[in-house]
Formats: C-alpha cells, structure tokens, sequence
C-alpha cells in the first residue's frame, strides 16, 4: 500500500449482520478516504451504518468483505491482539454517555489506556493532570464522575481519549447527552484538539448542526454514501 | 496492566458494594471457620495426647514373659512361661548399650489374702493390695507422690504404705514421724496356714487406695510362700521388665529384638501409632464439614460475580474499547474473586482462632474442677493449618471465579457498550 497522506482508507467495506432469519446490509461497500488531521462528521438517518463504519475503522468490528486500512494496519486480517493493542494505543473513543468508571477520579479515568498499557502510576498521573488541563478542568483531577456535570464529564472523557497520543479519535454522539451549550463546548474543544494536535477525529452525529463543526461532512444511507461535503472555512470563521 | 493496578481496581470495585461483598465472603468465614476450628480441636488433642505420651516417656519398653501354649487338661493350673524374665536377664540387658535402666516388676495377684498387720499394743489390721508399680503414670489421674520418706521401696525388707492405709490402720500421727515403723504383712491360705513377714516403713504415699509396695524380691517371696514353690524366681521370673532405653530409635530396636525372643513387648508407641491412625479419620471427617460449607461459598462468590459482570457490562466494553485485553478483563474479575476468598478465608482463620481459645478456656476450666492433670492446647493451630485456611479461601475464591471471568472476558464490546 502506496502511503499517501491519508490516513483511513475503505475499499468495497461490507458488513451484514444475522437478525434471526434476516440478513441485515449495515455497510454495502463503503469506499472512503481520509486524510490525517481532519474532523470528519458521519451523518445519517439511524440504520445507516454509520455507527457500524465508525466501530469497523476503531476496530470494534470486523467487515464481512472489503478492507479498512487504518495508516499501515489492515484491520480486517490483524489478528486479536493487533486489534486490542490498535484500539490502545493508536485510537481514543468518545461516548454519547461519557462511560467514565465511576469509582475512578477523573484523573484516573483519563489515564486508564495507560493503565492498560501498564505504565507507572506517577506517569500516569502526570500526563492525566496535563490534559486535564487541555481541556479546562485542572482543578478537577481528583473528583469522581458523580461530582462533575455532564459537559464536565464529556471533557474527562475527551482527555481520556488523547491519554494514549492517538492518531485517530472516534467519537459516537459526543453531544447526545448534552444541551446545546455544553455540547457547542464540547465540539469547540474537538474542533481545537484536531487543528493544533493535528489528530484526525471522526464523529458520528445525526445533529446537522453538530456535524456543522466538521471539515468534512460524510452523508450516508442505507449503509453507502451518499455525499461527501466539504466545509470551506474562511480565516475568520475559524478565528 | 500491572499487578499493583490489577489489585487497585478489584479493590476499589469491590469496595462500592461492601454489604454485598461482605456478605459473599461470609460464606467462604464460614467455611474456613469451621475447617480451622474442627481441625485446630483434632490437632491440638492429637499433640495433647502425645504430650502425656512424652511425659510417660516413648522410650519406655514394657516386656512380659509368654505363656506356654496350654492344654484343656492343665486348665485350672498356671501356666507353664515359654520365656522367663529371670535375674540373669535383667542383668544382660542391664549390660545393653543405650539401655538406661532396667526394672523388674513382680504382680503379687489381687486375690492372694494379705492382712497389714500393726504390731504392738494399738493392733489393727487391714486387707491391702501389693501395688506392683509399673513405673507408667495414667494420665488421667494426678500420679502419686511420696508424702514422707521415698515412694518406692529401695532394699528388701522395706515397705512404703499409702497415707490412706495407714489411717484405716489406726495410724493418724504425722506422717513424718511414721517413718521407721515396724509393720506386719500376714499371709493365709485359704487351707488355714499363716505366715507373717516384717516390715520397716520407709514411705508414705499418696496412692488412694490400700495398697504397699514392695521390693521384686520381698513380692517374689510372698508368691513363693503362697504357691509354695520356693525357687518360684527361677522357674518363673519377674512378671514384667520395665526398660527405659535412651532414645526412642533404641526403644524400637530393642523392642524387634525381644519380640523375636519370643517376649511380649509393648511400647507406648505402638498405642500412639494406633491413636494417630483414629486422629487422622477424625480429622478428615471433621474437615469434610468444612469443605461442604466452602462448596456452598464457591456457588455464593459465582453468584456474586455474574451478578458484578451483568451490572458492570457497559463497563466492561469500555475497557475494552480503549484497549483492554481479554486477559486484562479475565485477571481483573478472577482477582476480585480471588480477594472476596482470601478475605473470607482470613476472616475465618481469625475467628476460629478466637472461639478456640474461647472453647479451650472451657475446656481447661472443666478439668481442673474435675481434677485431671491434662493441661494443653485442645485447640492448637500449627502453621500448616493457618497456611491452609488462607489458600483454601483464596483458591475457592479463584475456582468460583473462572467461570464468570471467561464470561465477561468473551463479551463483545459493541453489544457490551450498548446495554443498558
């Protein structure tokens, strides 16, 4: 595989699922390219695919047929282990619920993929404490999920996703559970991280308004694309 | 992940639902209480035991003469001895290397007729007993001490009487001032022939009961007088040789040697090797009790467990979206498990330590009223046991968590996000 700058590539990306006797199309050859360090937004009607497309490129998935490549990692022929240790080192997920354990601080829980990778716990720390930092919530490192409101939580889990210097964020309804301030935050934060960290986020929304903060807006249906739309931004727009 | 952070995490999960968690280690308490307690109580009366063993002294080798096989026809008439502990023996095995003493015993039988007699103007007279002094204290009573003077006779001619003899004797003076006092043993058959030997007491003892003691030869006398046979000692010996041999190794030797010349030998070790034999079927059976209680405590900590993993699902494919590998998950909930065991197992340990002492208190307060000189821990927990109760918790806690462990290990993380 020739490298060019992008960083996903999908060719002829099918996925079926059984549903009792029916045959479910959730991707039916999905072809998609993206470059490294843009904030693409998979919008679509529910049963679209675009959760399914979103977990087969994290590695949550495998595809029927076709091939995902994320950088040089074919995900559909890497064995188990290669997924477990893609999906920690090389990816961080956001949730629509947050998913933060809730017996862990926030520094705890931004610092478990390095748990994970079994580093030290004063490391651990430091870095947790950084990003938290990042994402305006220095001063919240030892509180428990509980004590943080919903946007506050987001947040944690934002920085949980960068524990691990990912290449690749995917992020599944990170505004779902979020009124439209916090959440306007929240993408505000995504878009920032992508433009100065020069990560590459992927996020699946059905809020037009959220995909909206996107450079690229990828519409599907029926688990195909339908349009790819690309968001000029003027210099003050982005200011 | 490392082990330090494995053992954070199954703590602090274990930690947010402490009743629950409690109360499934509850069952593993139980469990490992009774196996600590029931076999603390077998090991502890087991060593008791061997204590009042060692106290007799292992060493020791008691030997008897056999008899000869007898016929119908000589029934009514004692039997002839195929081996006979004669002087000359006693004084070979005196001769033995590692051969600490040698005692010959004479039994002078219960229903040889002997009258203490009290010379002089305060005559009285009772019927004693000859206490043969087998030199092996029974356990079970407060052996006898000598409450003036010495407690066995030393030369012939010499008597030691029990304190309770002498008082139905008329005697009621303090004993130290008896010591000296010249006494008559009278023999009678049943035909009406008498015959009196002289005494000089020497010792009082404790014995309760109204018994004398004499030297082998003086009792070899009266029996030589009774059956009339006047070289009795040399046809047919001392009734019993007590050998004390240096150390258990000789006591056993001797004990092969003198069986193959054809003398009945005991040795208090033969008795022990039989007690450990019922010790351990106890044991095992009193352990059984225990180990059906842990089955119990296996099913509760399974329970337990797939009930964590149900509740805990969305968790779990959290973890396993950011990287954690089935192996992470599988270690993390068999350590959970592994501590609700550990933490049963030593809560257990503890407990059945606390109410064996409790119990051992009772025990020791009970025979003191009731006089027996046993002293000792009835409810001993050597370090093998305390070894056991903790790895047993710890393992019952792993095998109950293996199933469950495989079970959140497999689950799939997009369906495990999704659940509610």
């Amino acid at each position: 595989m020739g490298q060019s700058t992008s960083l996903i590539r999908t060719t002829k990306l099918q996925r079926t699922y059984q549903m009792g006797k029916n045959t479910v199309q959730a991707l039916a050859g999905v072809d998609l390219e993206i470059e490294r360090g843009t904030f693409v937004a998979l919008v679509g009607p529910s049963g679209s695919g675009k959760s399914t497309l979103l977990n087969v490129i994290g590695g949550l998935d495998r595809p029927s047929s076709g091939e995902v490549w994320v950088s040089d990692l074919e995900l559909g022929q890497a064995p188990d282990k290669k997924l477990v240790s893609f999906r920690r080192d090389r990816v961080g997920f956001i949730f629509q619920s947050f998913n933060l354990l809730p017996t862990n601080q926030a520094w705890e829980n931004v610092a478990l993929p390095l748990m994970l990778a079994g580093r030290s716990r004063s490391e651990r720390r430091q870095r947790a404490e950084s990003l938290l930092e990042q994402v305006g919530l220095g001063d919240r490192a030892d509180h428990r999920p509980a004590e943080l409101s919903g946007g506050q939580q987001q947040r944690v889990a934002i920085a949980r996703a960068l524990a691990n210097d990912p290449v690749l964020i995917l992020a599944d309804e990170p505004t779902g559970n979020l009124d439209s301030r916090t959440g306007r935050d929240v993408l505000l934060l995504l878009q920032r991280l992508v433009r100065e960290q020069n990560v590459t986020l992927l996020m699946v929304t059905h809020d037009m308004n959220a995909a909206s903060y996107a450079d690229r807006i990828v519409h599907m249906r029926d688990g195909k694309i339908e349009q790819i739309e690309t968001i000029e931004r003027t210099a003050e727009a982005v200011a | 992940m490392t082990f330090g952070d494995i053992l954070r995490t199954a703590w602090s999960n274990l930690t947010r639902r402490k009743v629950r968690t409690s109360l499934t280690s509850l069952g593993v308490t139980v469990g490992i209480f009774t196996i600590v307690v029931m076999l603390s109580l077998g090991v502890g009366v087991q060593r008791v035991i061997q204590q009042q063993f060692d106290a007799i002294g292992l060493e020791n080798v008691v030997v008897q003469p056999r008899d000869a096989e007898r016929n119908p026809y000589t029934r009514y008439v004692r039997p002839e001895r195929e081996v006979v502990i004669s002087p000359a023996k006693i004084a070979e095995w005196q001769q033995m290397d590692d051969i600490v003493s040698v005692t010959p015993i004479v039994d002078v039988n219960e229903s040889i007729s002997k009258r203490l007699v009290l010379p002089g103007d305060a005559a009285a007279t009772i019927a004693v007993g000859v206490d043969p002094g087998i030199g092996i204290n029974n356990p079970f009573e407060t052996p006898p001490t000598a409450l003036a003077g010495v407690l066995r006779p030393t030369k012939d001619g010499e008597i030691v009487i029990s304190q309770r003899a002498l008082r139905r004797l008329g005697l009621t003076a303090e004993v130290n001032n008896l010591i000296g006092q010249k006494v008559q043993l009278i023999m009678e058959t049943p035909r009406g022939e008498s015959q009196s030997f002289d005494y000089t007491l020497v010792g009082v003892s404790s014995v309760d009961n109204n018994l004398v003691a004499l030297t082998p030869n003086d009792s070899i006398a009266l029996k030589a007088w009774w059956f009339n046979e006047p070289d009795l000692l040399d046809k047919e010996g001392y009734d019993y040789a007590l050998i004390r041999a240096k150390d258990l190794n000789v006591a056993r030797q001797l004990t092969t040697q003198l069986r193959a010349e054809r003398f009945r030998v005991q040795s208090v070790e033969t008795v022990l090797e039989l007690a450990s034999k019922i010790f351990l079927v106890i044991n095992i059976m009193l352990g059984s009790v225990g180990g059906l209680a842990l089955f119990v405590a296996t099913i509760g900590i399974m329970n337990t467990m797939i009930m964590a993993i149900y509740e805990r699902t969305r968790e779990i494919g959290t973890l396993k979206a950011i990287g954690a590998s089935r192996g992470n998950i599988r270690t993390l909930f068999m350590t959970e498990a592994g501590l609700i065991g550990l933490f049963g197992g030593i809560v257990g340990l503890l407990g059945g330590w606390g109410v064996g002492r409790i119990l051992n208190r009772v025990a020791l307060a009970y025979l003191e009223r009731e006089e027996v000189p046993i002293r000792g821990d009835f409810f001993y927990i050597p370090p093998w046991l305390i070894g056991l109760a903790i790895g047993f918790g710890l393992v019952v806690g792993i095998v109950a968590g293996l199933y469950p462990a495989a079970r959140a290990a497999r689950l799939d993380p997009i369906k495990a996000l999704r659940h509610e």
